[in-house]
């Protein structure tokens, strides 16, 4: 599973968004830190716990926003402050421990060796049916071919995130489908990798914590799929979708 | 009696256009919509016949449904063109928080900088 790093890790930097995450967003980062002397930016979006004082005794840098933006609004500071100090990757991780930072160097792999421009951290055995069906739909409605559509795990490169630090992505929810086809319509090449994802130890999740949520959420997914997706025609010059297949 | 209401709503509504200007509650850009409208209220109230004769000439047979047709096709553009600034303003107010977050963060780390550039020097001089 680890592999020693043959890159300069000083150019790559972890993103971790986090609202009221106090309780397991100290073992993320020492997990990460443990691994690997990686900068780590935690994006406090408007948490009302201990969350900055956690992130800060962690020796994690720490972004307060003044308005709660969301799961995405909070990522995107997080690439635009990447951009903006010269990081050339950045690795996005959930505050919550269900991404294991023993995945790092695999997630990175692709990435670093120039075999695509973003990597997602693919689990697919943690979905529940309900899920799953919700991946389906997403996916025929928006074209894309990954296997985790809304896996949180992702390494971009540098041109991946000029892309998403653009006014175009601002007004995305959530890194998930919206994220994917702008990638995939910008040209880039998207690639899974196979890992492994811990169930959350404490605290909801955003979207999946009523049902009322969930139906919004998949609403609003699938008419920006529907939306947002590629037009066949224009593929033909660029086909990064057959990328991904294989 | 009809086009009298009509008439005293359109009156009613241009004050409270101008109102609104003069208190600053109200952007001048939008104002100028507002006050045309009220002063179609105005004047189809004055003249409620010009919608009959435009019905007739168009081949509609009722006068006032072409009123509410027209009225509520206008009144759908406007809150789609609300949406589309509402829309335009929420990505101006995100970007501007993660400016404000980027910076403070700067801000932050060149203070420390000069904290410890200072500390330095106390200890060189004491």
């Amino acid at each position: 599973m680890l592999k020693a790093p043959t890159w300069n890790t000083a150019e790559a930097l972890v993103v971790i968004p986090a609202f009221n995450e106090e309780q397991d967003l100290g073992g993320v980062i020492r997990q990460i830190k443990e691994l690997n002397e990686f900068d780590v930016l935690v994006v406090n979006d408007g948490s009302t716990d201990r969350t900055a004082e956690v992130a800060c005794d962690a020796q994690a840098t720490v972004l307060n926003l003044s308005q709660q933006l969301g799961a995405w609004g909070a990522l995107q500071t997080g690439l635009r402050y990447a951009l903006r100090n010269g990081y050339k990757y950045v690795l996005t991780m959930d505050a919550d421990g269900q991404h294991e930072a023993v995945w790092i160097w695999e997630m990175f792999q692709p990435v670093i060796s120039g075999d695509a421009d973003v990597s997602i951290g693919s689990c697919v055995r943690r979905g529940s049916r309900a899920r799953k069906l919700a991946w389906v739909l997403l996916k025929a409605a928006s074209g894309l071919t990954m296997q985790d559509i809304t896996s949180g795990f992702r390494v971009y490169n540098e041109r991946a995130i000029r892309v998403l630090s653009g006014r175009q992505a601002t007004l995305l929810d959530y890194q998930d489908v919206g994220v994917l086809v702008q990638l995939n319509n910008a040209g880039l090449r998207l690639t899974d990798v196979p890992v492994t994802m811990l169930p959350r130890s404490s605290g909801t999740s955003r979207v999946y914590h009523s049902w009322l949520v969930v139906a919004s959420y998949m609403f609003q997914t699938l008419l920006l799929g529907i939306s947002k997706r590629k037009v066949r025609n224009r593929d033909s010059k660029h086909s990064p979708s057959s990328r991904q297949e294989r | 009696m009809n086009s009298m209401i009509t008439s005293t709503i359109g009156v009613a509504s241009a004050f409270i256009i101008v109102f609104l200007i003069r208190k600053d509650r109200l952007h001048v850009r939008y104002g100028v919509w507002w006050f045309c409208v009220a002063i179609a209220f105005i004047v189809f109230g004055l003249f409620p016949t010009i919608f009959d004769r435009i019905a007739t000439a168009l081949g509609i047979a009722s006068g006032p449904l072409l009123a509410l047709t027209l009225g509520l096709t206008t009144l759908f553009l406007k809150v789609l063109t609300v949406n589309i600034t509402q829309s335009r303003l929420e990505s101006r107010m995100i970007r501007l928080v993660q400016r404000i977050a980027i910076l403070e963060a700067d801000l932050k780390a060149c203070q420390d900088r000069a904290g410890n550039e200072e500390s330095i020097e106390q200890d060189r001089d004491p």
